[in-house]
């Protein structure tokens, strides 16, 4: 099979042996009384066991240079700005508050996500829907959205 | 007359004008929600989830229910006009309801789809009548060891219809039982991998595991590939099938129901894999096979109606044993907790008008689905139109929010983030998440029926078979876990190759 697959089925591994040692630090109690660290250590095992299969699967298999999941073309610059923007979102969110941070957040998506939009159409955009959801979700629903800085 | 009582029940309790509303409004979301690319219905009943909690649980279920089966109508609109499938279980429904759409027959594709639905849905409502009581009381006599059997049965069901590799979706099932055990250990009260997070300490919210698996993943893939759509231009005069397409479509709708109906109870199955059998089965009944493929109103109507009797099936498990069939009873369960309902072979004795109420809303949803969408279906091409540059920003907040507003706790949202990045990874590297999100739900449960069962029989995992009913689940399931290894059977039914 892949080289992807290999690389997976290591990281797998991986994630699996730290859960094995980490259930270790838990009590494990006996086969009459299984304690919490039990059922972890159990599917720890087992994944361990599984990763390790389909790693010697995908070394068995044919090596076809089969493009990998990663294709310079894509637009991995687009995807990481989105995803720092949502993780500045959630961190700035309570200082903000909802009505700016959402603004913001908007903002930036409509003009850089995917394709540029004109700023007078992003910021109009942001704007519109930014209060359309302050009301669907705080007047109506009662969500509480934090008010941050604009104390609303 | 039980039945009769009982059906006399279900319609006074969907009658009731506020459950009549929030049905309405159920189907109306999830069609709209079929429809949109990258936001299935899984995201939307997550995202759903908060706001019912100010309302009565039977409407809250009546609601997530119609959101449910309107994004599988809603799912069938873009297969046939755009060839893109709104949600999984319409990807079959793409190969001969596009190709109906190019030949100018859009309508009758879109209407047999409605009415497929709808005779599909009716028929599953009444077996579930029919079904659900006796099978209720059988589980009454389940103890912890053949709970976990059957929860054991149910994740190697659904690993093993996995399109992918086995492997890999044992995987992920595992991953799942573990993410499930993160928190506070319900039996001892220690805390397990929470590293003194408070966010921790109740274990990992699921609506914020599905929410970035689901719809976060979903958007940063589209993002990447750059999803362009053509709305294949036709005139909708009528959506009124034929004479002759009705006598076509007719037998195909209900072995449809039949195939989806008891897809769906199974653990683990559901509608995708109801829509696939249905369409294999179509083309194995077909005097003429070759048609499918290039417009077959058959092609069409049994996977359509398949698919909604499969996911009206996947109420039974949920209603009658407790345990979800799917990731969306799986977010339903939560709801029912949520709503303090416990859930189990006691549900339709303690809580008649819910079982009965969400049977009713079934059906009465099907109608309203069917009077929707005849007027609205421009509305729903129009949106169709919406570019996904413009699109895709709101469907994030709509995540944000829903993940917000849960607990009003920023690390949730972070989680969900994260869960966004592995769900994307996964979809990369070919994992799949339903595995891990019925596993992670499951968990709890499937612990606490193993340590149950270890301690009633002083440690002996010899109870799992000496156990009749468990016996048989646990076979079952080994069978499972065992065919793909036997030469000669190596392959598995897969969703993607029908050819």
């Amino acid at each position: 099979m892949k080289k992807p697959d290999r690389t997976s089925s290591l990281v797998w591994l991986g994630f699996a042996i730290l859960i094995c040692v980490e259930s270790l630090r838990l009590p494990l109690g006996s086969l009459r009384e299984p304690g919490p660290g039990f059922l972890p250590l159990l599917v720890g095992g087992i994944l361990a066991g599984l990763s390790t299969i389909s790693f010697v699967q995908a070394r068995m298999g044919s090596p076809a240079d089969r493009q990998g999941p990663w294709d310079a073309s894509k637009r991995w610059k687009n995807l990481l700005g989105v995803l720092f923007s949502l993780l500045t979102y959630a961190l700035a969110l309570e200082t903000l508050g909802f009505l700016l941070a959402t603004f913001l957040l908007l903002v930036f998506l409509f003009r850089f996500g995917m394709e540029s939009q004109r700023w007078t159409w992003a910021i109009a955009g942001g704007a519109i829907a930014s209060l359309c959801c302050y009301v669907v979700f705080e007047l109506w629903l009662r969500t509480q959205l934090p008010g941050g800085i604009l104390g609303f | 007359m039980d039945f009769l009582a009982n059906l006399q029940l279900a319609f006074s309790v969907i009658f009731q004008p506020d459950n009549l509303l929030f049905c309405f409004i159920g189907c109306l979301i999830g069609t709209l929600v079929g429809v949109l690319p990258g936001l299935g219905p899984v995201a939307t009943i997550s995202l759903l989830l908060p706001s019912t909690f100010h309302i009565g649980p039977v409407s809250a279920i009546i609601m997530l229910g119609g959101i449910y089966y309107g994004a599988m109508y809603g799912g069938s609109i873009t297969s046939i006009l755009v060839n893109i499938p709104g949600e999984a279980a319409s990807v079959v429904t793409c190969l001969d309801g596009y190709q109906m759409a190019r030949q100018g027959r859009a309508g009758p594709a879109l209407g047999i789809s409605a009415f497929g639905s709808f005779i599909a849905g009716t028929l599953a409502t009444v077996l579930i009548m029919m079904i659900a009581p006796p099978l209720a009381r059988f589980a009454l006599e389940f103890g912890p060891p053949e709970y976990f059997a059957l929860m054991f049965l149910g994740l190697t069901v659904l690993t093993y219809l996995a399109s992918g590799s086995m492997v890999k979706a044992l995987m992920m099932a595992c991953v799942g039982i573990f993410l499930g055990t993160v928190g506070t250990d319900t039996i001892s009260g220690i805390e397990r991998f929470t590293y003194r997070s408070y966010t921790l300490m109740d274990g990992i919210g699921l609506i914020p595991v599905i929410m970035g698996l689901f719809g976060v993943s979903e958007v940063l893939i589209n993002i990447e590939e750059a999803c362009k759509q053509q709305i294949y231009q036709t005139r909708l005069s009528s959506l009124m099938p034929t004479l002759r397409d009705w006598k076509d479509s007719i037998f195909s709708i209900i072995r449809g129901t039949f195939v989806g109906f008891f897809l769906g109870v199974l653990p683990g199955g559901g509608a995708v894999i109801a829509s696939f059998a249905s369409y294999a089965v179509e083309k194995k009944f077909s005097r003429h096979p070759e048609r499918f493929g290039s417009g077959a109103i058959e092609g069409v109507a049994g996977p359509e109606a398949a698919n909604n009797a499969a996911s009206q099936g996947a109420f039974i498990p949920l209603l009658t044993l407790g345990i979800p069939a799917n990731v969306v009873m799986a977010i339903l369960l939560g709801a029912l907790l949520i709503h303090n309902i416990k859930v189990g072979p006691l549900l339709i004795k303690d809580h008649p008008s819910l079982f009965w109420g969400v049977l009713g809303s079934m059906y009465v949803g099907n109608v309203m689905l069917l009077i929707l969408n005849v007027p609205l279906i421009g509305i729903w091409v129009k949106i169709l139109k919406i570019p996904y540059p413009i699109l895709f920003p709101l469907i994030l907040l709509f995540c944000l929010i829903g993940v917000y507003s849960v607990n009003n706790n920023i690390y949730e949202v972070v989680i969900m983030i994260l869960f966004g990045v592995v769900g994307y990874l996964m979809k990369k590297f070919a994992y799949e998440g339903a595995p891990l999100i019925l596993a992670f739900v499951l968990s709890p449960l499937l612990e606490n029926a193993l340590r149950q069962s270890l301690i009633m029989s002083d440690g002996d995992f010899f109870i799992f078979f000496s156990r009749p009913i468990s016996l048989l689940l646990i076979l079952a399931a080994f069978f499972l876990l065992v065919l793909p290894l036997l030469p000669g059977l190596r392959r598995r039914p897969q969703g993607g190759d029908l050819d």
